[in-house]
């Protein structure tokens, strides 16, 4: 009975491992492809049939992706971006999501309602006023044009209203009975219960503002000034594209993504389970 | 503590993003509203913005403003690069928010749109007051870049298409190299020969391609895509359709060419280069892509397109426009003509990816890869027609290729997709009245 029972245990264990390993394959696959098409030769990289695993490996095809464009400066614009936007939406989106789950105040599902119709609108009608916007705040052509409008969403502060309405009421009850005033309730009481919808908000906001390519093209005009998504679309020619170039940069941009995932793989899957059953 | 900390985080963040907007509101004084009147008149040094899609390939655009900045002490140009394909969101943007820089590039399909809604800064006096010789450049091109009888652009270059082959599988099969003798009926009995089913290998990709494809066709076949009046669609003319069928028919009945399906699976340039197909009609801008791919180097070589009925290319380039909001018309003007001068077009020519559009210079061009007949691209200038446009071309553009890939891969006849484009790009054109 006893080993009986165990064999079947090993053998759907396995069973899932395989299906596991099969999963996995598909999601690493385009990676490695990525991989060995920036260390091709520009013929191999288009050649028919394929060729999987390049002759001699071109790592100089790094170092001309520093010749074509100011990736540092790329780099180091977008690292910023995505920093700042991070923290600021974290920070002001639980500020708003506190209020909106838990204080009274007149006019706050109205408020609300406000807010979430920004997410009913497709981001594209946004693009022209925000652009008038920074037009008329004379920061186009700056990094704080690719920051200010990214401190909040609507998403954001969603997201986290909907975490704080399940944390338990008695919580911040008992805190006010111990004499903490609002700000203290939400900043130590709150705050760290919500770790776990912020980091999936983090996540998001990281994934989103790293990818951004439309609205850095749109304000922005002089390369010192530009990120990374918007200096691999320039590496595109109009007719032909030297993909082993094109690949060999954005291995280099995925690597800090690459880095947080591995970091923060666990709340990472916390982050998306939440997202999805909340 | 941890209240101090937030507030000090916040405190960093405020000074941070200020931080930024201050230092880059002082040294980026062409962006900003300028009430400084004095600019304009006195010696002071002037900034223009010259706008390309040049991206991370266009090397000599960089050393032709080096070469301009260098000779103009009082004028500074900055180059504005974006992406291809995001260039036109881009400029439709800065034209609403009325940050447009105070050159740049502009392409046929749009020329008619920001040329009559006073975007562009009309030239037609400037030229006339230089005495610029608009005849060194070819007609087809400075016609593309009048709008309502006024000059918008300067041409910048031109491209053509002409048919690449690859001498190898040429020399295999026994077959003679293409020439200026080639109708359409040599290209298709070439073509046979050409095409072996057991190697995979094909005689030609009839790829669906309007501007060196059926564009050509149909005007080789004696018709036209749209009217002089740029009132009505020519596509649904016996002539038109003869056009379409020509490629269709190298696919679906002579099986000469690779399918649809496989043709979106892989691209006939990339076909080309993996020596699959003998023969391929693209634009002279693949000279310098073959050249640099180590499959097909030094075994290409590129013949005029076959004639049908006539001959006919279709002849397409870029403009250098100024905008009408520029603060600084006349040093733009200056910065245009020099653009559009010998001096400029020899040193695009020399880095061998467009053809230059002013006369005499192409030669350089031709030059920069011997190896290869370039000089066809030159010698086609004389059966070119413009790249056919209407005030919102792509209105109808845009639909070209979704009627016609049913044609190309056999569900529909091209007397069907003639017909069906035709009804549709009327349409277009009615609602631009």
């Amino acid at each position: 009975m006893f080993a009986n029972g165990y064999k079947k245990k090993v053998g759907s264990a396995v069973l899932v491992h395989i299906i596991l390993l099969v999963g996995a394959a598909i999601m690493i696959i385009p990676f490695i492809w990525m991989f060995l098409t920036s260390v091709k030769t520009m013929g191999e990289s288009t050649m028919v049939p394929l060729v999987i695993i390049p002759k001699q490996l071109q790592w100089n095809n790094y170092l001309k992706v520093f010749e074509s464009l100011p990736f540092l400066t790329f780099y180091w614009n977008t690292m910023i971006t995505t920093l700042f936007k991070t923290v600021g939406q974290v920070m002001i989106c639980s500020l708003a999501a506190y209020a909106f789950a838990r204080i009274e105040f007149p006019g706050r599902n109205l408020f609300f309602l406000l807010a979430l119709s920004v997410l009913m609108v497709p981001g594209q009608v946004f693009l022209i006023p925000q652009y008038m916007i920074m037009k008329d705040l004379g920061w186009l052509n700056s990094l704080q044009a690719l920051i200010v409008p990214g401190l909040f969403s609507a998403f954001g502060t969603f997201l986290l209203r909907q975490f704080f309405m399940t944390l338990p009421k008695e919580l911040e009850e008992a805190a006010k009975l111990d004499g903490c005033n609002q700000f203290r309730t939400y900043w130590q009481i709150m705050l760290p219960l919500a770790k776990p919808g912020m980091i999936a908000l983090a996540i998001f906001v990281i994934l989103w503002s790293w990818n951004d390519l439309m609205w850095p093209l749109i304000v922005n005009t002089s390369p010192d000034k530009m990120v990374l998504s918007a200096g691999l679309a320039s590496l595109q020619g109009e007719h032909s594209t030297n993909y082993t170039i094109l690949m060999a940069g954005s291995m280099m941009a995925i690597i800090p993504m690459i880095i947080i995932f591995l970091v923060f793989q666990r709340s990472f899957i916390e982050g998306i389970a939440l997202t999805g059953s909340k | 503590m941890a209240r101090n900390l937030f507030v000090m985080m916040l405190l960093v963040m405020m000074m941070v993003v200020t931080a930024c907007g201050g230092s880059n509101s002082s040294n980026n004084t062409s962006e900003q509203p300028s009430n400084n009147k004095e600019t304009e008149t006195t010696d002071e040094k002037v900034t223009l913005t010259y706008a390309t899609w040049g991206g991370a390939d266009d090397k000599a655009t960089p050393k032709v403003i080096e070469l301009f900045n260098s000779t103009h002490p009082n004028i500074e140009v900055k180059l504005e690069s974006t992406p291809n394909k995001q260039y036109w969101s881009k400029l439709e943007t800065a034209a609403i928010g009325e940050t447009l820089a105070d050159v740049f590039w502009m392409n046929g399909p749009n020329i008619v749109k920001y040329g009559s809604n006073n975007i562009l800064l009309p030239i037609s006096e400037q030229i006339k007051a230089d005495g610029l010789d608009m005849t060194k450049y070819p007609q087809s091109l400075v016609d593309l870049y009048t709008v309502n009888g006024e000059n918008y652009g300067i041409p910048k270059d031109f491209d053509t298409p002409g048919l690449w082959y690859n001498k190898e599988m040429f020399d295999a099969a026994g077959v003679k190299y293409p020439d200026d003798t080639w109708d359409w009926n040599s290209l298709l009995e070439a073509s046979k020969k050409l095409t072996d089913p057991a190697k995979g290998v094909w005689g030609i990709a009839a790829t669906l391609d309007s501007q060196s494809g059926y564009y050509d066709t149909i005007l080789q076949a004696g018709g036209y895509i749209i009217s002089d009046d740029k009132k009505s669609s020519g596509f649904d003319k016996p002539e038109a359709i003869n056009g379409i069928k020509f490629w269709t028919d190298l696919i679906n009945v002579h099986k000469v060419s690779p399918t649809m399906a496989q043709m979106t699976e892989t691209q006939g340039t990339d076909l080309f280069k993996s020596g699959k197909v003998a023969m391929l009609a693209e634009g002279s801008w693949n000279a310098s892509d073959f050249a640099s791919n180590e499959n097909i180097k030094g075994k290409f070589d590129v013949a005029v397109l076959p004639k049908g009925k006539q001959r006919g290319v279709i002849i397409h380039g870029l403009g250098n426009v100024i905008s009408a909001q520029t603060k600084h018309p006349k040093e733009a003007w200056e910065f245009v003509k020099f653009l559009g001068s010998k001096e400029v077009a020899v040193i695009y020519a020399s880095t061998g990816t467009v053809i230059p559009a002013y006369e005499g210079t192409q030669e350089t061009w031709v030059q920069s890869n011997p190896d290869v007949n370039l000089q066809i691209f030159i010698d086609q200038l004389k059966d070119s027609k413009p790249y056919p446009v209407s005030q919102n071309t792509s209105a109808w553009a845009s639909l070209e290729s979704e009627i016609f890939t049913k044609a190309w891969a056999g569900v529909i006849t091209p007397e069907e997709a003639g017909k069906e484009m035709a009804a549709k790009m009327n349409e277009a054109l009615e609602k631009e009245k």
